[in-house]
């Protein structure tokens, strides 16, 4: 194996070694406009190099597999003056298993990807000819090798399916954009029930709805979500955390949110989009408790920041971020939250996420897709609208939780959840 | 590399064919608080074939470059699945070039060990600036990308495209309150645009501390004057992105909405896209289509004058090609992309716009900006209130949105002096993000922004 010689090569001067391959091939068809664009195959190699080096940690990476003698040379120049090393590399230790390699993905061919997208594209139209369209099917298959000095040394393949389809509905100098689609490990995409979402995602808007400025419940979708987890996945970082950044730093098991709220990063779910056995340091993955009944459990950790902050790394390296993160169901079914909304917004996508000061937590986004609900019904799409409030104290003010989790994308899945109180500007 | 490439084209039977190769050497080191977080280098050598066959495109992009060949076969093979219409690409003249970087002081000279001890100096001032600073980041990254591009007409050139910048970020706290500083400086130039930056360092440090003491503006529709940072910024996100034309060739309704000619804001507004501005980061000679880049007017007087184009959407909506098809590594194909895109000075002083103004908003620099083409958001990194034709207090949290087609008639005037910040950062679309772009713009003021907050 390379990364056998890449480490052989390194410990000639290094005292720790680490060194990875990744290899994969992808194919994408693209439908712009109503019609078939372009195919696209892709072919990739790289490989990177880490080592310690009188203490001090160096890297380098390279996408040309025969220069193993350069890729080690420049990771050591760099740990001659590098980073303080504050860990050591981790010696063989069993992982859990996860499926993430689907057999059935490898021999797709590009015609049939073709069809799949003609197929969500007809039923599409068939709801509206009016809506120009645009999809996307894409597939690949991927493998990697991974050795360090300490003995750990491991292959794994990997596959993704995904697929989507969304359009642009203009009426007048209204522009309306909405889509749907979904990607993960497995072949197995049902393109039919995400193009009959695209649908109702469109049906849904085809009024327009006024909305007066106030403070008003929020419900947000699976999809919407995303603007309330953008802080705390900045939160949860453990280096954050270690340098105080994260507003959560210094309060592990404070209650910070509802006591019905639970979220956990769980990299272990078959064919989710980012799980894995091992993180990219070699550490098995674990499911990580966040949050539990409001209750701030554990924060996340790679190998040199658990290091530096006295903790264990909880197998999210490099870097602290999360995998899938995984929130759980409460009590009330969708329909019931719109059902006892008097006046309030659903909100499913945003513009502007994360443009201010997002690991404090706060937000002001225009709400991109989102509806009018009056009363107990969702009456139309709002426009020029934005919604401001603050991550941390929406999930003290949760008013429901919905029964049923769904993915959105192929690493976050969650019910949709309601907050009592938020700040809409309308013009 | 010219034979190898022109050989490979040769075994094409597609209707067009180019090929781009690119290798990319890049260093980079990252302070995170005291300690140095990371410090590395890469190099990446690849490519992408494209064809076109009966109106279809197949793309194959590699690392593996033994054998082009298979690659344009295989980008022959998908377009052909796809082709069912008619291929349609604007003239452009065939053209051989080398392009070749000057660099005043070129980083690939420059040892990673004097590049951790500049960044070191400012993050150290950082650290050092308040008891109030909790932690900073302070980056640097280089790349120096050498470009070979053929095509089956004849184009063949090779150009150097280097890229070097710094951030640098503060975070202070107080109690839950954290709050961020940031400034940087990027440019396709030498490493001397990084050095001497500790006024910078200075600067996003009191910045940080500063706004734990400001309150976040309340929310509401304001007159606001932004500054030239922010300026370009609002030319890029509220108009730049409708002005490109694959958003708009094969859509009707939106050639409606886009027809030149038509009045799109108040007199004074121009807005220009220019691909040939010296030391800006949009600054190519050509684009990654071989075609030249150029100054292009997108509105004049207000009225809509011009808009981006590749080969393709220019031929199919029958006008010139004007150099904005890029791709931001060998791993994609060109799409319709900005260059660098300013608002155009008009003749008021600052003075002017703010005396009159009663309840108002000054908006200072960006932090970022998205588009949905109709609606825009852009946030600026902090503000200050106008009261009564005067600054009054620092705001923080300021995010600026609005219907592009309402905007830009909202604007009453236009400052006497137009800037080009050498700030980082970059444009996302399609998935190809960060592209380098370069903004600019004079003090701009508009009546009744809708401003988020609480």
């Amino acid at each position: 194996m390379i990364v056998q010689r890449l480490i052989e090569k390194a410990m000639k001067k290094a005292q720790g070694a680490q060194a990875s391959l990744g290899q994969s091939e992808s194919t994408n068809v693209s439908f712009e406009n109503d019609k078939l664009k372009s195919v696209k195959s892709s072919q990739s190699t790289g490989m990177s190099v880490k080592v310690i080096l009188d203490g001090n940690v160096g890297s380098s990476q390279t996408t040309e597999i025969d220069d193993v003698d350069g890729v080690v040379a420049r990771a050591l120049e760099a740990a001659a003056f590098g980073s303080p090393a504050h860990f050591e590399f981790p010696g063989p230790q069993e992982a859990p298993d996860v499926a993430v390699y689907d057999d059935a993905v490898l021999p797709v061919t590009k015609e049939e990807m073709v069809g799949i997208g003609e197929e969500m594209m007809g039923l599409v139209k068939e709801y509206n000819t009016d809506i120009l369209l645009n999809a996307r099917v894409g597939k690949s298959v991927s493998g990697g090798e991974f050795a360090n000095s300490a003995g750990t040394e491991f292959s794994a393949e990997t596959t993704s399916f995904s697929v989507g389809v969304g359009g642009q509905w203009i009426r007048g100098t209204d522009i309306l954009w909405a889509g749907h689609g979904f990607g993960w490990k497995k072949r197995e995409v049902d393109h039919v029930t995400i193009a009959k979402k695209t649908v109702k995602l469109f049906k849904m808007a085809e009024n327009l709805a006024p909305i007066d400025s106030g403070v008003m419940p929020v419900i947000f979708s699976p999809e919407g979500m995303n603007v309330l987890l953008l802080a705390l996945q900045l939160g949860f970082d453990g280096k954050n955390v270690f340098l105080g950044s994260s507003p959560l730093a210094g309060k592990l098991g404070e209650k910070i949110a509802d006591e019905r709220f639970f979220i956990a990063d769980n990299p272990l779910i078959d064919y989710a989009g980012s799980s894995g056995r091992r993180d990219g340091e070699g550490i098995p993955h674990q499911v990580t408790p966040l949050i539990e009944g409001g209750v701030i459990e554990n924060f996340l950790y790679d190998l040199d920041t658990a290091g530096r902050a006295g903790a264990k790394s909880t197998g999210n390296g490099v870097g602290c971020h999360p995998t899938n993160l995984v929130i759980k169901e409460g009590e009330t079914p969708y329909e019931e939250m719109v059902k006892n909304t008097k006046e309030g917004l659903l909100v499913h996508d945003v513009l502007g996420l994360g443009q201010g000061n997002p690991i404090s937590g706060e937000f002001s986004v225009n709400v991109q897709l989102g509806y009018k609900i009056h009363n107990g019904e969702i009456v139309g799409r709002v426009k020029d609208v934005m919604l401001a409030g603050n991550t941390y104290e929406a999930l003290k003010n949760i008013s429901a939780i919905g029964d049923k989790a769904e993915w959105a994308g192929g690493s976050l899945l969650t019910p949709p959840i309601q907050i009592a109180k938020l700040s809409v500007v309308a013009k | 590399m010219r034979e190898r490439i022109e050989k490979a084209l040769r075994k094409s039977d597609a209707e067009y064919t180019e090929i781009r190769i690119e290798s990319v050497s890049s260093s980079s080191a990252h302070f995170r608080g005291e300690e140095l977080d990371n410090i590395g280098s890469s190099k990446t050598l690849g490519g992408i074939v494209r064809t076109l066959v009966k109106g279809g495109w197949g793309y194959a992009t590699f690392n593996d470059l033994s054998n082009l060949e298979i690659r344009v076969k295989e980008a022959c093979e998908s377009a052909k699945l796809v082709g069912k219409g008619e291929s349609k690409l604007a003239e452009v003249e065939p053209v051989v070039d080398e392009i070749t970087a000057t660099l005043e002081k070129d980083f690939r000279n420059v040892s990673l060990s004097e590049k951790k001890s500049v960044i070191e100096e400012y993050n150290k001032i950082i650290l050092h600036y308040d008891d109030k600073i909790e932690t900073s980041t302070v980056g640097y990254n280089d790349s120096f990308r050498k470009v070979w591009y053929g095509n089956s007409e004849g184009t063949y050139i090779e150009d150097e495209r280097p890229d070097v910048g710094v951030m640098l970020s503060a975070t202070a706290r107080e109690g839950d309150n954290v709050q961020r500083g940031f400034e940087s400086v990027a440019g396709g130039a030498g490493f001397q645009i990084i050095e001497g930056l500790q006024e910078k360092a200075v600067a996003a440090a009191r910045r940080a501390v500063d706004l734990l003491s400001a309150p976040p503006v309340t929310g509401g529709q304001y007159t606001v004057i932004i500054n030239p940072k922010l300026s370009g910024v609002f030319a890029h996100e509220a108009f730049g992105h409708l002005s490109e034309s694959d958003f708009v060739y094969e859509n009707e309704r939106m050639k409606e909405l886009m027809v030149l000619g038509k009045r799109i804001g108040s007199d004074m507004v121009n807005i220009i896209d220019d691909g040939n501005i010296l030391g800006l980061r949009g600054t190519h000679k050509y684009d990654d289509e071989g075609v030249k880049t150029r100054k292009n007017y997108l509105i004049k007087d207000g009225i809509l004058a011009g808009r981006l184009h590749s080969r393709e959407t220019a031929a199919k909506m029958g006008e010139e090609p004007t150099g904005n098809a890029r791709a931001i590594s060998y791993r994609h194909q060109p799409i319709v992309r900005m260059t660098n895109t300013y608002i155009d000075k008009g003749n008021a002083s600052f003075e002017d716009m703010i005396k009159d103004v009663n309840l108002g908003l000054y908006a200072i620099d960006m932090v970022g900006g998205q588009t949905s083409m109709e609606m825009f958001t852009f946030s600026a990194a902090y503000g200050y209130m106008i009261r009564e034709g005067e600054i009054a207090e620092l705001v923080r949290d300021v995010v600026l949105t609005g219907n592009v087609f309402e905007t830009l008639m909202h604007i009453d005037m236009v400052g006497d002096t137009v800037e080009f910040p050498p700030a980082g950062g970059g444009c996302g679309k399609g998935g190809q993000a960060p592209l380098p772009v370069g903004f600019g713009g004079p003090c701009v003021r508009i009546q009744n922004v809708v401003v988020g907050g609480r």
